[in-house]
């Protein structure tokens, strides 16, 4: 059993384990689960130094790395086949953090802990299965396995209309998934494998165009293929117009949910368009990168308005994740070297970034119970550490030079601006309106004259801290030495936007 | 006067006449047994199945037809063999805890199987009737077996009514077919009709569709389903688990040996059995779906979702339709096969809960049902498995099922049933997270009694069986499908 197979199920064994304890010892399963998180991401960064930055991955079945594959439903050709490449292994560092950092900040909660955690653990094996499968089959599996832990996390443990924001969120990820799995069907039938002429869910054979028949070489087909795997994805990402699921789940989900929810989640769908839409169907992803870019910037702005009408902080942050994940797309449509790459690290930023936010709003809605913007005041007078650490994030996060969210941004618009110069120059503005909410509520909430209610809150204390203060030294680390994430995904990200860009579209 | 020599070869028919014979010692059985002759009838009714499974497996080389061309033995025969003796062993197990002393409802569903085990291997009209029949008078029986219960009564009288119907309806398509080919034999039926001199007529048209009718009778296609919510309803849960499964299963056999001759019709007003089975599916689903999203009971919420399920199946069919012979025709068999499978283990698991949620509740009402996942989490999270496999998400069984039955769809290009296909996915979805909903989301009723419902030894086992199959079939349903490839 190689590494990943071992990350990938060591946190549903955890869930088994956590099954199995006593009801009433919450201390214990707490710890069970943080001992399992633990070692997860203890692997997983121990996998950063023997990791070859130079291969490349994507569609070439040599250069993955830690690979593992085995025949599992032979009749059907399906294979357990696992592997990382640039692409997916930043994304695999960033799940077992946050993951692992999720657990502390869930000690709060008292009811239903054992589901609670094992529920968690789940959702963990589902989100790295998903970034390591390279059978699309396998890949189909995990991202549904994700579903129903999420579904239970929010509909459990949410706020007062947890149950309405847990359908909603049930529903628009079947209906995304259901698509992708006629595609996936699709492709199945149309692709054959070279060696043994079979059909095959093989991703890396899906990606070359000569193992392709049938209806995949039917363009009108294809771009009917395009749209069916794009609103799957994009209703993850989540993309304008199917991102109303979003808000409504962020504001109902326990704090720990939405940071996996805004920090990994949301990456599956970029994830998705870039591991399968872009390699499998090239020419039409060249046809439709416009699409792709415009509906970027409509999120970028769109959430950013959307953001500064907010008058419940959380609700706030959901949007700026809509916003932020808006320069992904715009980035990716790009197909530059600095396009591609800032789009991947913009997608590891934003996941610590959002992180932060999320477990920030968290603190305060311990200690005062709500979360309206207006309804505080004053805070920096009797929480300090609450303010340094909330304006790093706040910073971070409309991309202030020197932390981690400048680079990323940056990297995306000199990418895009390129390609689309229209569109760039538009989305930059979202820059404006990003920092005039971020500053606004900034102000709204700490400064002024102290809220009398709130004179006697207390400040953010160890545990919370130890939370926030590791996603708080990347953010400061990757701001003046991106090249520690960047390296990872170069040779990755540059072949996939060379690869794209040297095919004829449509 | 020419001799008549009878040779006649009943090695196939070992099975058939096992469960005859072990039937009669049953029937002996009951009347001498005074003590907990349920309890007896049901232990000796399952070994007696084993018995003939046994025979099955072990008597699959025997492939040919027999009975002068009435009977058929092959791989269909020895699956569907296999399929009723699995299914009924597990209903008669929740039938038990309901009729623990009285022997009846057993013999009763065992003569139902006889005659299903005769529909598996019918290859000739009068067999297919005459058997068809054997299935529904025991169930007529069944469903009114609570004396006392109007709605048992209720239930039995529509089912015989609707029965009686679609039975004249059936033998009147019946008789058209035979006024034009002369023949009852199903494979000489199917050739004759095949090269009729004028092509298909109307007569033709009307036959089949009547027959289909017939069929869709008895696995609740819409529009001839009006019976099934309110016989499921009113019947004991555990006759009810049967129904949804085992009879339905027959009827699928039973319209899986009649498409030969439906694919023998030639377009005629624009008609063609591809379009007939696609409208029935697609219609049959959806009607499925959308009735089942307004029941407040369970066992109706499960009729209709079990229509639902017929609809499902149907989009097989519709794909053997369309391609009446090669790789195609048979990959969508085997989806068939599988889907059932998956379908017996998901379904009657549901109806076991459901039963011991209304032994100790009184009632299926889905507000029962809510805050069972704090009271009785086991039992709930049970449902919930089997709830999210009927769903059809990965990693379980019914997703498999699906999967296998949309690759056909794909794979024969039948893109717009395979939208309806994926649109009443979505749909059904509604329903069911429904009850996952009531049961772990929401608190009890605040004036309900606290109870718990715990799994006992027997209900346990039959858990057991059902909810593991559902979760490992998700993941490895390899042996099973390579085992229904050698099938067909």
């Amino acid at each position: 059993m190689g590494p990943l197979t071992f990350i990938t199920f060591l946190p549903a064994v955890g869930a088994v384990i956590i099954a199995c304890l006593p009801r009433n010892n919450h201390k214990l399963i707490q710890y069970t689960a943080l001992f399992f998180a633990a070692v997860v991401m203890i692997i997983a960064f121990s996998l950063y130094p023997q990791f070859d930055k130079g291969a490349v991955g994507i569609n070439d079945p040599n250069s993955f790395q830690f690979v593992e594959k085995a025949s599992w439903i032979e009749m059907f050709h399906v294979d357990y086949f696992v592997g990382v490449d640039g692409l997916s292994f930043p994304m695999i560092l960033l799940t077992a953090l946050l993951s692992f950092l999720c657990i502390p900040a869930s000690f709060g909660i008292k009811k239903g802990v054992k589901g609670y955690f094992a529920l968690f653990l789940l959702l963990e094996t589902g989100m790295l299965g998903t970034f390591v499968a390279l059978d699309f089959f396998l890949f189909y599996v995990f991202w549904e396995v994700m579903l129903l832990p999420m579904y239970f996390l929010i509909g459990i443990w949410g706020g007062p209309r947890r149950v309405y924001a847990a359908i909603k969120f049930f529903i628009y990820t079947l209906i995304g998934s259901v698509l992708m799995l006629i595609v996936m069907l699709v492709f199945y039938f149309n692709i054959s494998d070279p060696i043994t002429g079979t059909h095959t869910f093989n991703m890396l054979h899906m990606m070359n165009s000569s193992n392709h028949s049938g209806i995949m070489l039917v363009n009108s087909f294809k771009v009917l293929l395009f749209f069916g795997l794009y609103i799957g994805f994009a209703i993850k990402i989540p993309a304008f117009p199917f991102h109303t699921w979003l808000p409504d789940a962020h504001v109902e989900a326990p704090t720990a949910v939405s940071v996996i929810l805004a920090g990994v989640l949301l990456k599956m769908g970029t994830y998705g368009l870039l591991r399968i839409t872009y390699p499998i169907l090239p020419e039409t992803t060249k046809e439709f990168a416009w699409f792709i870019a415009l509906i970027g910037v409509i999120n970028i702005i769109y959430g950013a308005f959307c953001a500064m009408a907010q008058k419940d902080l959380k609700k706030l942050v959901a949007y700026s994740s809509i916003s932020h994940m808006g320069f992904v797309m715009l980035a990716m449509a790009s197909f530059t070297p600095a396009g591609m790459n800032g789009a991947v690290l913009q997608m590891f930023n934003h996941g610590t970034i959002t992180a932060m936010l999320f477990l920030l709003v968290g603190v305060i809605y311990d200690r005062a119970h709500h979360r309206q913007i207006d309804g505080f005041g004053g805070i920096a007078n009797v929480m300090p550490r609450y303010l340094g650490v909330t304006a790093l994030a706040f910073f971070a996060s409309l991309g202030l030079p020197g932390l981690s969210g400048f680079i990323s941004e940056i990297m995306c618009f000199i990418g895009a601006f390129s390609e689309w110069r229209t569109f760039t120059i538009i989305a930059i503005g979202g820059i404006i309106i990003t920092a005039a909410y971020l500053l606004w509520t900034l102000q709204r909430i700490f400064f002024g004259e102290t809220n009398p209610k709130y004179e006697t809150i207390t400040d953010i204390n160890g545990r919370e801290l130890f939370t926030l203060l590791p996603l708080a030294a990347i953010v400061l680390v990757l701001g003046v030495y991106p090249h520690l994430v960047l390296g990872l995904m170069n040779s990755s990200m540059t072949y996939l936007g060379q690869l794209i860009q040297t095919t004829v579209a449509l | 006067m020419n001799p008549i020599t009878l040779n006649v070869n009943l090695v196939p028919l070992i099975p058939e006449l096992t469960l005859i014979g072990g039937l009669l010692v049953l029937l002996v059985i009951d009347l001498i047994v005074r003590w907990q002759r349920g309890v007896t009838l049901a232990v000796g009714g399952s070994i007696l199945l084993v018995v003939i499974a046994v025979i099955t497996l072990s008597g699959d080389n025997n492939v040919g037809s027999y009975l002068f061309g009435a009977v058929v033995q092959d791989g269909v025969t020895s699956f569907f063999r296999l399929f009723f003796v699995l299914a009924t062993i597990i209903s008669i197990g929740i039938l038990v805890f309901s009729f623990p002393k009285s022997g009846e409802p057993f013999l009763l569903i065992l003569s139902g199987v006889l005659g299903m085990f005769l529909l598996a291997g019918s290859n000739d009209l009068v067999t297919l009737f005459v058997a068809l029949e054997l299935v529904s008078i025991p169930s007529y029986v069944l469903a009114g077996y609570r004396k006392n219960d109007s709605r048992s009564g209720e239930a039995a009288l529509k089912y015989v009514l609707f029965g009686a119907l679609s039975s004249g309806l059936m033998l009147y398509g019946f008789s058209l077919l035979y006024g034009l080919t002369g023949a009852t034999n199903l494979p000489a039926m199917a050739q004759k009709l095949a090269s009729l001199p004028n092509g298909s007529s109307m007569a033709h048209l009307a036959g089949l569709i009547l027959v289909l009718a017939g069929i869709g009778y008895k696995i609740a296609m819409v529009p001839f389903h009006f019976w099934c919510p309110d016989v499921y309803e009113g019947s004991p849960t555990p006759v009810t688990a049967f129904f949804s499964v085992v009879p339905k299963a027959a009827g699928i056999a039973a319209l899986i040996r009649l498409m030969p001759v439906f694919n023998t019709l030639e377009p005629i007003y624009g008609v063609t059995s591809v379009g007939l089975i696609t409208l029935a599916s697609a219609v049959t689903m959806t009607f499925g779906n959308l009735g089942a999203i307004w029941q407040d009971s369970l066992k109706r919420l499960l009729a209709y979702s079990s229509i639902a399920h017929a609809g499902y199946i149907l989009m097989g069919f519709a794909v053997m339709a369309a391609f009446p012979h090669g790789e195609i025709h048979t990959f969508a068999l085997q989806a068939i096969l599988f889907y059932l499978v998956v379908y017996l283990f998901m379904n009657l698991g549901a109806f076991l809960i459901i039963d011991m949620v209304e032994r100790k509740l009184g009632g299926d009402g889905i507000h029962l049902f809510k805050g069972l996942g704090k009271s009785s989490p086991l039992v709930a999270l049970a449902f919930a498995v089997l709830l999210f496999s009927l769903i059809g998400l990965p990693p379980l069984a019914g997703f498999i099922g699906k999967f296998y039955l949309f690759a056909a769809l794909v794979k024969g290009k039948l893109w717009g049933l395979a939208m309806i296909g994926i649109a009443n996915s979505v749909v059904a979805m509604f329903y069911y997270v429904r009850i996952i909903r009531d049961m772990f989301l929401h608190d009890p009723d605040e004036d309900a009694a606290p109870v718990t419902v715990n799994f006992g030894k027997l209900s346990a086992v039959l858990a057991l069986v059902t909810v593991v199959p559902t979760l490992i079939l998700g993941v490895w349903w390899g042996p099973l499908a390579e085992w229904i490839k050698s099938m067909v």
